[in-house]
């Protein structure tokens, strides 16, 4: 873990100085007596207000000047750490401690526990700390490093409780909890047991953060007077000296503030880093798309005789810091118009990163690295952003998997309607309502006037799912990209809007490439098939051939996984077993032979290439032992063949492009995790086998 | 709506209860008597006796507390111990001077956060994406009122450029206002920044671009709803921190508010101002959250009451 986070702080040089930063000060205050030149309380009256060593009247012998009792500044600092430190310290660890209980009783009870709690909590939120401070402070004439302790801690509980009470209240409901209390554990037992080890997470980085924050407000206290008794150097007291004396010597104030100020500085640093660390966020930037350089053999495709869509050795790659993730690699197939063409995969296959890749849009860092997407004899992935905008959106469409994320939330159906059909269409308002209407109509909404009203979480799935394509057919593209846009909906609906869309591909004669980890889904619906796996494709062809005749390994998997479906989606998903390969090392020959039941030595060794089984039907698999005078149609076996895997370090694959999708990757991972949060007893009965 | 704004006006009357209660007691059980405060050292015991009873503090605290709170319900917030002013009066002479300061700094604060927020959110790890995360890091690791004496130290002593303390005309705005700005931005640039490149990677927005939407349109009128909705909470409770009266910013620069009244009025042990300019203050900061709320249901349709 140590080892882990050193090399990670290699790659980070702000968290690295914020460590640094801490562990000096941290040093500094424990060994203040033999760090410092002089005694911080020791008074040279023939010294008084000494200015820093480097001015005019400066001396060495006290680096950053005196006071006007001639006391050494730094030596002051350097004790001051010591104080300013323990003090902020200890509030914090009080601050937690009261936070964290009050939390826990006030979620976990409830009722009226938690009404006096969180009302205390904001009585204390709307009373000015400072007055709070004073009034508890100004007791004493003698104040002591613990009162400030008591102050600071006591008046910071309620951040940390809050915290802890909404995660109490999550937890408490969720299965374990109830289980667990159904058992006949006590409610305490519950309490301390089982829900406190999955609430504490995120106090660590805020007792962090309002570290740094204590060390700025005990010198607010010291500068107010409120602070530690005289002589006793603290950072505040310091630097309310120095406020006194501001117009003889402004460098008494100056320095306590830019102790403070690198203190602080270096606690958020190494906090930051922590938080990252534990918890990485994506570091990927926004959407940018920078079209690939033009082709050095520019022979552009005449339009006519050509499909409508061509894509050609498509390279798709993901750029992190743990390697390079090939997503999509020497994908080719032609689309011809009004056909559809179903992409069948599990999640991590690709077939979503396919979609994004044709219409351009895939997230940051993913990018198209190589080959050709010819629309209409253009090449998308090398047109510019502008040229790109008069057929992304307009000739070519897409609708996503999961309808209420595609949608605005906070904007009606009707707005984001009218203002896609306005941006197609020159309409003038008052048609554009009807357009609206119309639009909705089409797709099958009975009563389009109340759709248009509501807002996306007032709609059920299927609804918001008509409602995309509704959106997606105001341009009427010639070509719709489908990515699992049923799965998150229940059969019947998936029927219905199934049977909407075939409706709709025939009225328009448009193109469809519908994406799906269902084959059964799709067999009913596509004219041809594409099976694809670790980003390339196993099998290619007409639907009944492909159906009927699998000749991969890997279709035939799925087609058997589609027979046994009388059980459960868990056991369904589980048929085939192993895990796909990682796609930052893909292994040398055939992506699916560590999985295959029909391996062979060369299948390890040899990527097998892409030959013709029958008309337009083709499979890459070293068990076809197919004469050579059938070659691909394709003709770029000879490509994909030739590449070789290159090697790096060990990643997850691309879950965003293939989120939520209920796969044999996932169903695997989520066992996985079952089972190491089982084993730490947290009362999670399901095993699922992975 | 109507039953949820009766719900919480019994609520935010209960706090600002709670407040009153807990200062009217406080401020008594600090030691410092103001009678004894008031007379010149050396006063006899007779008349500060005399002193206490025209005060009114000499009665037993249940008394004095069942008497306060008569007055208050009548509006009658009692008469400062010094001069024998009205504290409401005083109090409402003071708090235009604290809305003023308040609102020029919110208002800059706002904007000022959400272009560099938004700036940054559109290109993280960019030049100014790191420039911004600079200053954030700096910024919130300054003192302000450390930050306030430095100011002073250079515009108005060295430079002789800007009036220290208190206030005299639109100059006296410029370093109480830069103090408090710049102790309030890295707070809202943070937040604006995470919630821009958290909405941007919504699906909405790829999907609006998979529809042909602009990337002006989707970050004006999409990304910038949905984004901005909860950043809403955090501009009203500095808001609420800056107009209740930052005591500390107040106090370095003499500013006429009702901060620096009520911290005044404490080290004198001036009861009725101290409980008049905390009752105000908690009454601003709790009026200031619940329009912040009715705002937040006002923009989300999703949020329903």
């Amino acid at each position: 873990m140590l080892r882990e986070f050193g090399e990670y702080l290699r790659t980070r040089p702000f968290a690295l100085a914020g460590v640094i930063g801490v562990v000096a000060i941290t040093l500094i205050a424990i060994f203040a007596p033999w760090v410092a030149p002089h005694d911080p309380l020791a008074q040279d009256l023939m010294a008084s207000f000494k200015p820093p060593a480097w001015q005019a009247d400066g001396t060495w012998k006290y680096p950053l000047g005196t006071d006007l009792l001639g006391r050494d500044i730094l030596s002051r600092l350097i004790y001051g750490a010591r104080y300013s430190l323990l003090i902020s310290v200890g509030s914090v660890l009080l601050g937690t401690a009261i936070g964290f209980i009050t939390g826990l009783l006030a979620g976990y009870f409830g009722r009226w526990t938690d009404t006096i709690l969180m009302r205390l909590g904001d009585i204390q939120l709307a009373f000015p700390f400072v007055l709070f401070a004073i009034a508890i402070l100004a007791v004493s004439q003698e104040r002591t490093w613990w009162q400030l302790v008591l102050v600071l801690g006591g008046s910071s509980w309620i951040i940390y409780a809050r915290v802890v009470r909404s995660r109490v209240l999550t937890e408490r409901e969720k299965d374990y909890a109830l289980a667990a209390r159904a058992l006949g554990a006590s409610r305490w037992r519950v309490l301390f047991r089982y829900i406190l080890p999955n609430v504490w997470q995120p106090i660590p980085l805020i007792g962090m953060l309002n570290l740094g924050f204590f060390v700025i407000v005990e010198s607010l206290l010291s500068f107010l007077g409120l602070g530690l008794t005289p002589p006793t150097p603290s950072w505040g007291t310091i630097l309310a000296d120095g406020r006194q004396v501001m117009m003889v010597s402004g460098w008494v104030a100056v320095f306590p503030g830019v102790a403070i100020l690198l203190t602080v500085l270096s606690i958020s640093l190494a906090a930051d880093g922590l938080a990252d660390f534990f918890d990485p966020k994506l570091t990927h930037g926004n959407f940018r798309r920078v079209p690939l350089p033009p082709a050095e053999r520019a022979d552009q495709d005449p339009a006519d005789g050509a499909p409508l869509l061509r894509v050609r050795d498509l390279t798709t790659i993901f750029p992190t810091r743990k390697g390079t993730i090939r997503a999509l690699n020497g994908v080719s197939f032609d689309l011809e118009k009004g056909s559809v063409l179903g992409v069948v995969g599990e999640s991590g296959s690709g077939k979503s990163t396919l979609g994004l890749s044709i219409i351009q849009l895939l997230d940051a860092p993913g990018r198209v690295a190589g080959g050709e997407i010819r629309f209409d004899g253009k090449d998308l992935a090398r047109l510019s952003n502008r040229e790109l905008t008069a057929i992304r959106g307009k000739r070519i469409g897409m609708i996503f998997q999961d309808p209420s994320s595609s949608l605005n939330p906070v904007l009606t159906v009707g707005y984001q309607l009218k203002e896609t059909l306005r941006r197609h269409r020159s309409l003038p308002p008052h048609q554009a309502h009807e357009a609206a209407r119309q639009a909705l109509s089409a797709v099958g909404i009975a009563d389009p006037d109340r759709v248009l009203r509501a807002y996306p979480f007032q709609l059920s799935g299927g609804m918001n799912q008509r409602v995309m394509i509704a959106l997606a057919m105001v341009s009427e593209p010639e070509l719709l990209i489908l990515d699992e846009p049923t799965s998150a909906l229940d059969v019947t609906t998936q029927a219905q809007l199934l049977d909407e869309l075939d409706g709709l591909r025939q009225r328009h004669k448009m193109s469809m490439i519908f994406i799906t980890h269902d084959i059964a889904l799709i067999s009913s619906f596509a004219d041809d098939i594409l099976v694809m796996y670790a980003g390339h494709v196993c099998e290619i062809g007409p639907r009944d051939q492909v159906i009927d005749q699998p000749r991969h390994p890997y279709t035939r998997a799925l087609l058997d996984a589609v027979e046994r479906v009388a059980v459960t989606e868990t056991s369904r998903l589980a048929a085939i077993p192993g895990d796909p390969p990682d796609l930052t090392r893909l292994p040398p020959g055939c992506p699916f032979a560590n999985r295959c039941p029909q391996v062979m030595p060369i299948c390890h060794q040899v990527k097998p290439r892409r030959v013709a089984v029958g008309p337009n039907h083709e499979a890459a698999c070293h068990l076809i032992d197919s004469p050579p005078s059938a070659p691909s149609q394709y003709g770029t076996t000879a490509v994909e063949a030739g590449r070789a895997a290159p090697a790096s370090s060990v990643v997850a694959n691309d879950n965003r492009s293939s989120r939520g999708n209920s796969s044999l990757v996932e169903t695997a991972e989520d066992a996985r995790g079952t089972n190491s949060i089982s084993s730490t007893d947290r009362g999670r009965g399901e095993s699922n086998e992975g | 709506m109507s039953s949820y704004i009766l719900q919480r006006t019994i609520q935010m009357v209960i706090v600002i209860f709670g407040v009153v209660t807990v200062t009217f007691f406080a401020i008594r059980l600090v030691p410092g008597d103001p009678a004894r405060l008031m007379e010149r050292p050396g006063t006899s015991e007779e008349v500060i006796k005399q002193t206490r009873q025209r005060l009114g503090t000499d009665k037993p605290l249940s008394v004095q507390y069942v008497n306060f709170l008569k007055d208050l319900v009548r509006g009658d917030l009692g008469t400062s111990f010094r001069g024998n002013r009205p504290v409401r009066e005083a109090v409402l002479e003071a708090l235009p001077n604290t809305f003023a300061l308040g609102a020029v700094t919110m208002v800059i604060t706002t904007v000022l956060s959400f272009v560099i927020g938004i700036g940054a959110a559109l290109r993280p790890n960019s030049l100014l994406d790191r420039i911004a995360l600079v200053f954030v890091a700096i910024a919130q690791a300054t003192p302000s009122y450390w930050l306030g004496v430095v100011l002073v130290l250079i515009f108005s002593i060295r430079l002789g450029w800007l009036p220290a303390i208190d206030l005299e005309g639109p100059a006296s705005f410029v370093l109480p206002t830069i103090t408090l700005t710049i102790s309030l931005m890295p707070l809202l640039i943070r937040a604006v920044r995470q919630g821009f490149i958290e909405a941007l990677g919504e699906g909405f927005v790829r999907a609006g671009r998979a529809r042909g939407l602009s990337e002006r349109r989707l970050l004006f009128v999409h990304v910038m709803k949905v984004a901005a909705i909860p950043l809403i909470t955090l501009v009203g409770l500095e808001a609420g921190y800056v107009l209740g009266g930052a005591v500390v910013i107040e106090s370095i620069f003499n500013w006429p508010g009702i901060g620096l009244m009520a911290l005044l009025a404490i080290q004198q042990r001036d009861f009725p101002v101290v409980q008049g300019t905390v009752l105000a203050i908690a009454v601003v900061f709790t009026l200031v959250n619940f329009l912040v709320d009715l705002t937040y249901a006002a923009l989300d349709p999703r949020v329903k009451y």
